[in-house]
């Protein structure tokens, strides 16, 4: 099997690492998601990026962009899904509402405002719609060696900033009403996590779809949460866990020629149930034990 | 500021969101190792007068004067009223405590004694393992405490922290502030509506009604005629030989 996938290497490579520094950069900022209780911002900024693609693609038919001499679609189409993402953060994450709605119903909206806008944005273009149906199933197929630069220069920069910053950051995700108290711009805090969430996104969007991003996202930081006693931990364990169900996915599809986005996928939220299965037991047992 | 003892002043402080002024005018000084409590009816300025201490909401007019090494946030403590911490997220006490000290440039053996002392000072040496989540009720308010006195603070706020805790529980924590504050010097300013507690802990008060304040020593504050004007009723305050506080309030006479 290891063997297959080896050979396998030359051909697929960028699609490899690719999806190896996605799982690293999503998972690490998931953990922000999942311990700010924000795991249904992380699917409305992901459908929100497939809604600026979506929207990309109509505008290079209807503006006929690719007459255009030294226009890049894939260029303008990752742009587009980039601002996507990034509004749909900024709106989201602030917390604000609208009128009397809350902020889980506007986080609604933008979800379902963008998945049923994208959809009729490309309905009567056979490309756009299985570009948009694409993007929503997943597929890392299409990576290239500029991908990998950008995800791994993504990647450095996000292990400097938590290192770095890795207190601040803990109270970021802990209790965000306290930074103020120890001298923190928490408004900013929040709009920079946005935007460099919605960047994320964005990116991640275009090269490996939905379900991979949002999966990343989100499933590993909950696998970390059910199985580490303390948040700090659960920074640390988090990318493993997402770059090691990935690479043991990505072997398991290249041997039974699966998709590899799915198979991930499948495999973290199988993880998943299993630490909850684990907990369940374990609550069990240490109801059973008398008390002194 | 030429006193070197004051830690707090505010000189005609007014507070306002938006076009609602909450305070007018208030003056106030707050000197080190004096224990205030901040009384009066919901929606008088309590909480927005410790959010202006804290640099989130700026004065309209007057001035508010914080002792140096509080404007840098290094040596001011807050203890808010509940923690909005996500309870599904797994965190020690040791954890919980270190967030306190976000800011602070500290060598890792700094941070280990006074993670000890901090929570020593507030009987949780033992939990430092220990999951926050198994903590009860009162323990977490001395776990906030505790991350609040890592910063080894000169001033301490706290904003209503005894509001869902059982009487022994809130006795508790409060004698563990009267004793960092006899102790190690600490001043406080603890926003309550518990006049009684005000009356049997508190050096001085900080009396808010209808967007006015007074201050003072607590024995000039807390008197029937300040009590009955802020609070609409007749109050008086008995105190007995050990020290326990008696509050009466006289049936208003409007009353069916």
């Amino acid at each position: 099997m290891i063997d297959n996938f080896l050979d396998s290497w030359d051909l697929f490579q960028f699609m490899y690492l690719s999806g190896w520094l996605l799982a690293f950069l999503l998972s690490l900022s998931g953990v922000l998601v999942v311990a700010r209780d924000q795991i249904f911002i992380g699917v409305a900024v992901s459908q929100s990026s497939t809604l600026g693609i979506a929207l990309g693609l109509r505008l290079i038919t209807w503006l006929r962009l690719s007459s255009v001499a030294g226009f890049h679609p894939d260029a303008f189409l990752s742009f587009m899904a980039v601002v996507f993402a990034v509004l749909a953060a900024l709106l989201t994450a602030r917390g604000q509402t609208i009128g009397h709605e809350s902020h889980e119903a506007l986080t609604g909206w933008v979800f379902l405002c963008a998945a049923s806008v994208a959809i009729l944005l490309v309905a009567h273009s056979p490309h756009g719609l299985e570009e948009v149906q694409r993007l929503l199933s997943s597929s890392l197929i299409g990576a290239t060696v500029i991908d990998v630069g950008l995800f791994g220069g993504l990647s450095a920069i996000t292990i400097l900033v938590v290192v770095s910053c890795r207190r601040q950051v803990l109270l970021f995700a802990l209790d965000p009403s306290m930074m103020t108290a120890v001298g923190m711009r928490g408004a900013l805090w929040t709009l920079g996590a946005a935007a460099w969430l919605g960047l994320l996104v964005g990116v991640s969007m275009r090269v490996s779809g939905l379900l991979y991003t949002f999966g990343n996202l989100v499933l590993p930081a909950l696998i970390a949460k059910n199985l580490c006693r303390d948040v700090t931990t659960v920074f640390w364990l988090t990318p493993c866990f997402a770059v090691g169900v990935s690479a043991v996915g990505f072997v398991l599809a290249n041997h039974f020629d699966f998709p590899p986005a799915q198979m991930t996928v499948a495999l973290l939220s199988l993880t998943l149930a299993t630490t909850w299965a684990r907990g369940r037991w374990h609550d069990r047992v240490v109801s059973e034990v008398p008390q002194a | 500021m030429n006193d070197p003892e004051v830690v707090v002043q505010t000189d005609g402080l007014t507070l306002a969101y938006g076009s609602k002024t909450v305070l007018a005018h208030l003056n106030l000084s707050i000197r080190s190792g004096e224990f205030w409590f901040c009384l009066g009816p919901n929606g008088v300025g309590k909480t927005t007068l410790m959010q202006s201490m804290l640099g989130n909401v700026e004065p309209r007019q007057g001035q508010l004067w914080l002792h140096p090494q509080l404007v840098s946030r290094s040596r001011l403590g807050f203890v808010p009223q509940r923690c909005d911490l996500n309870p599904a997220l797994p965190t020690t006490v040791r954890e919980f405590v270190l967030l306190g000290d976000v800011g602070l440039r500290l060598s890792r053996r700094e941070r280990r004694d006074r993670l000890a002392w901090a929570l020593d000072s507030v009987g949780l040496g033992h939990a430092v393992q220990q999951s926050y989540w198994a903590l009860s009720g009162g323990q977490r308010q001395r776990a906030l405490v505790a991350r609040a006195l890592i910063r080894q603070p000169h001033l301490l706020l706290l904003d209503e922290p005894t509001n869902n805790l059982d009487l022994p529980t809130s006795d508790a924590l409060l004698q563990l502030l009267v004793d960092l504050n006899q102790r190690d010097g600490l001043t406080l300013l603890f926003i309550a509506h518990d006049v009684a507690m005000a009356a049997r802990y508190a050096t001085h008060a900080l009396l808010l009604h209808d967007g006015r304040g007074v201050a003072g020593r607590v024995d000039e504050i807390l008197t029937p005629n300040h009590l009955s004007r802020v609070y609409g009723v007749h109050m008086t305050i008995d105190r007995n030989l050990s020290g326990a506080v008696t509050v009466q309030v006289a049936a208003r006479e409007d009353a069916s």
